[in-house]
């Protein structure tokens, strides 16, 4: 029998609260031992067993990245190669593709063209509308029959208030999360009517006075969600707010969990690790939806994570082609590419000491499965794990170059931690040169 | 200080002005004294007589490419062209290839390929000339850019002012109108503000940008206290196309608290002067009989100062990139 052997790795399970040197064996694909003293002379007799040498690497359970468009650039297959190749082991995708993930159907052919035990799994939000427009509940017992984890209108706000009350309490009804994209369309000048020449840009203030760029107000997100607040008291639903940007949304996210609402949230990258005045040189890789906000919001987006306000990080990646983006700022496409850079962009928060490592895996792994009421992942002997090895400390710089897809908002970033190796149901789908000479002889 | 400025003011016309770069994107970041010196040299061209032989620039070869309407930027660029012996080819593209689904970029590296000097570019969209300068290997100049800058016009405006006040430090200037939509205002504001004139913007609430007073003015909703005591009163025409209809209740109700009539103008400094960077909407900004009152309107100087400011610019450009 084979056994794979990571020797004098540090692991962290949060499930179990386990953050410790071990040496982990695997045979075929199910985690045997975790062991803090194995003896490795039994294994070594086995001329079939591999054993890398893991002093200085870590491995947690895989990335679940729990927002991701697939656009026009992609196709599915290759975002859940890149995915592997980031570690990230289940993505969770967006409704808003063409087309639209509306219906029983499509889920269901959805998740039969993903399945491939050796690529990430794949999970879709359905529409919580027909067509994303606010106006008709789609059918959404149905297609959480056929595996939509969630129901959402993507990078749209589900905005009548009136739907917005159906959709919860039914939800509700059936035990899963409404997602919500926060932001009061009229007041950011984002709605279907708006002409280009209202259009919000980016965030209003004095740098988009400066810019000439129409701005949206910090508060179009808040408003969104104090309603939503309220109607997830009213129906008893669980709210789950995507990508939170702004302080004001925070506070009232962190109050309303005090309450005892069933009141979850995510955020991105971007939002705890540039501001707005990345876009002095409109530069089309920092439009993105919310926009970049002010410095004073990303502290609270940082501090919304450090408290707990904030459950868990998403990549929110919506690659976009260089075509749409080598456009003037205000008719470039919305978006940046996340799941090359989520990871690290994510540990960046354990080296600046904001976060340790512990709870960095935790909003990367267990807290978006907890919110989205799947099966909590976990390293346990006699399982079959999706697992990442990593080195923390590994510096490197991002270089848009050197990605596959684009644009990125971290081009040129100095950054430590690299993601070496990702198992899926417990077999390598991702393994760089460095790991692969990490075999001891 | 004054005298200062005027001594200063007479130094260094006769040659062309060098600047940092050979583009002309944006007043923002502008060194004063770089300002200064393409007011000089521009104060030296409109002195000069029109058949005066300023034909300097012979072969040099300048695109205007607008992508917006426009009558007086455009003459007014391609007469100062001229006047420096250039070659003008004026492209519209509003509706030409754009419409055909071309890019911008692609537009931009076709007129490229065909090796002018300068591309002269006016865009709807805010940063679009940026994007010009970042991909093509000609000088830019921003002939107005969405709600961003429009920087040969806060050039001209200074120079109008300098040759009528004499100074430009010092000076009390409000512009009023509808700043959150005005490239003019924004151009204006980081020149005089720049030059050390004290700035006051006046506009209803729905029309002044978030934070302008973090680009050193002052702000005001109400014309009479803003107005008072001012050198220049600048008019802004009210954009309604860049609104949603939400901005304002009525021409008549805006023209009752911001248009310009005898009035408001009182509280000005008796000598203020108006300026207006056109085209006027008579009796909604300002009263028609002020607008053609020879005495305090500046109106058609600006209109003047344009080219010569323009031909100080264009000049300038063709310097700063033989030299660097």
């Amino acid at each position: 029998m084979a056994h794979t052997i990571f020797k004098s790795i540090k692991l962290i399970n949060p499930a179990t609260n386990l953050n410790q040197k071990v040496d982990v064996v695997l045979q075929n694909e199910t985690i045997i031992r975790i062991s803090k003293d194995l003896n490795l002379e039994k294994f070594k007799k086995d001329n079939q067993t591999i054993i890398y040498d893991c002093n200085g690497l870590t491995v947690s359970p895989g990335i679940l990245d729990m927002r991701v468009n697939i656009g026009k650039t992609e196709n599915l297959k290759f975002t859940q190669i890149t995915a592997a190749e980031n570690g990230i082991t289940s993505i969770v995708i967006l409704p808003n593709q063409t087309p639209k993930l509306n219906n029983p159907s499509i889920i269901d052919h959805i998740k039969r063209q993903s399945e491939d035990v050796n690529l990430p799994k794949v999970m879709v939000y359905g529409a919580a509308t027909k067509d994303m427009d606010s106006l008709e509940m789609s059918e959404i017992g149905l297609m959480s029959e056929m595996g939509a984890i969630g129901f959402t209108n993507g990078n749209k706000s589900i905005k009548n208030s009136l739907v917005m009350r159906r959709l919860m309490s039914y939800a509700a009804m059936i035990n899963r999360p409404i997602i919500q994209h926060a932001e009061d369309e009229d007041l950011s000048g984002l709605n279907q009517a708006s002409t280009t020449s209202i259009k919000g840009e980016m965030n209003e203030g004095e740098m988009s006075t400066r810019l000439g760029l129409i701005g949206i107000p910090a508060c179009a997100e808040v408003i969104m969600i104090e309603r939503d607040i309220r109607l997830a008291k009213l129906t008893g639903a669980h709210y789950h707010v995507a990508h939170v940007s702004t302080r004001d949304a925070v506070k009232v996210i962190r109050e309303a969990k005090k309450s005892g609402l069933n009141i979850t949230c995510d955020t991105a990258p971007p939002y705890f690790s540039l501001d707005e005045s990345k876009l002095l040189t409109y530069n089309t890789a920092f439009k993105l939806s919310p926009p970049l906000r002010s410095e004073d919001d990303r502290l609270a987006i940082i501090e919304g994570i450090q408290d707990g306000t904030i459950d868990a990080i998403a990549s929110d990646h919506r690659a976009r082609s260089k075509d749409t983006k080598a456009q003037p700022f205000s008719a470039a496409s919305i978006g940046a590419s996340g799941i090359e850079t989520l990871f690290s962009i994510t540990l960046e928060l354990v080296h600046k000491k904001i976060i340790n490592i512990y709870q960095a895996i935790s909003l990367l792994t267990i807290n978006p499965a907890k919110i989205l009421g799947i099966d909590i992942p976990s390293l346990e002997e006699k399982k079959v794990s999706d697992f990442i090895i990593f080195d923390e400390n590994a510096p490197h710089t991002i270089k848009q170059e050197n990605l596959k897809t684009s644009p990125t908002p971290f081009d040129g970033k100095e950054i430590h931690g690299k993601i070496l190796a990702t198992y899926i149901n417990g077999r390598t789908a991702f393994m760089n040169e460095i790991f692969k000479n990490k075999i001891m002889k | 200080m004054n005298k200062l400025s005027k001594n200063n003011y007479e130094v260094n016309k006769s040659s062309p002005v060098k600047l940092s770069s050979h583009h002309l994107l944006a007043i923002e970041g502008m060194q004063k004294s770089e300002i200064q010196k393409l007011l000089d040299r521009a104060d030296y061209f409109a002195n000069l007589d029109k058949h005066a032989d300023t034909k300097y620039l012979s072969g040099y070869v300048v695109l205007n490419v607008f992508f917006e309407n426009s009558t007086r930027t455009r003459v007014s660029f391609e007469l100062a062209a001229r006047r420096l012996g250039a070659e003008v080819i004026n492209i519209s593209l509003i509706n030409s290839s754009i419409k055909k689904g071309e890019s911008l970029l692609d537009t931009a590296s076709t007129l490229n390929a065909m090796r002018p000097d300068l591309l002269i570019v006016r865009h709807p969209h805010s940063g679009a000339p940026l994007l010009f300068a970042k991909y093509l290997s000609s000088s830019i100049i921003n002939a107005g850019d969405g709600r961003h800058e429009h920087p040969t016009q806060a050039l001209l405006d200074a120079l109008t002012i300098k040759r009528r006040i004499g100074y430009l430090e010092g000076s009390k200037i409000s512009i009023c109108g509808d700043i959150a939509n005005s490239r003019v205002a924004r151009s204006n504001i980081h020149l005089l503000t720049t030059m050390g004139a004290e700035v006051r913007c006046i506009a209803p609430s729905t029309l002044m940008p978030s934070n302008l007073e973090k680009l050193g003015v002052k702000c005001f909703n109400n014309m009479q206290e803003g107005i008072k005591d001012a050198d220049v009163v600048m008019l802004l025409r009210l954009q309604n196309e860049r609104m949603s209809g939400t901005e304002n209740p009525s021409e008549r109700e805006y023209f009752k608290f911001f248009g310009l009539d005898e009035i408001k103008l009182s509280m000005a400094n008796p000598n203020a002067v108006i300026m207006h960077p056109g085209p006027m909407n008579r009796g909604v900004e300002i009263a028609s009989a002020l607008a053609d009152d020879t005495n305090r309107s500046l109106i058609k100087t600006q209109v003047e100062m344009g080219v010569a400011v323009r031909m100080s610019i264009i000049e300038a450009l063709n310097h700063s990139k033989n030299k660097t």
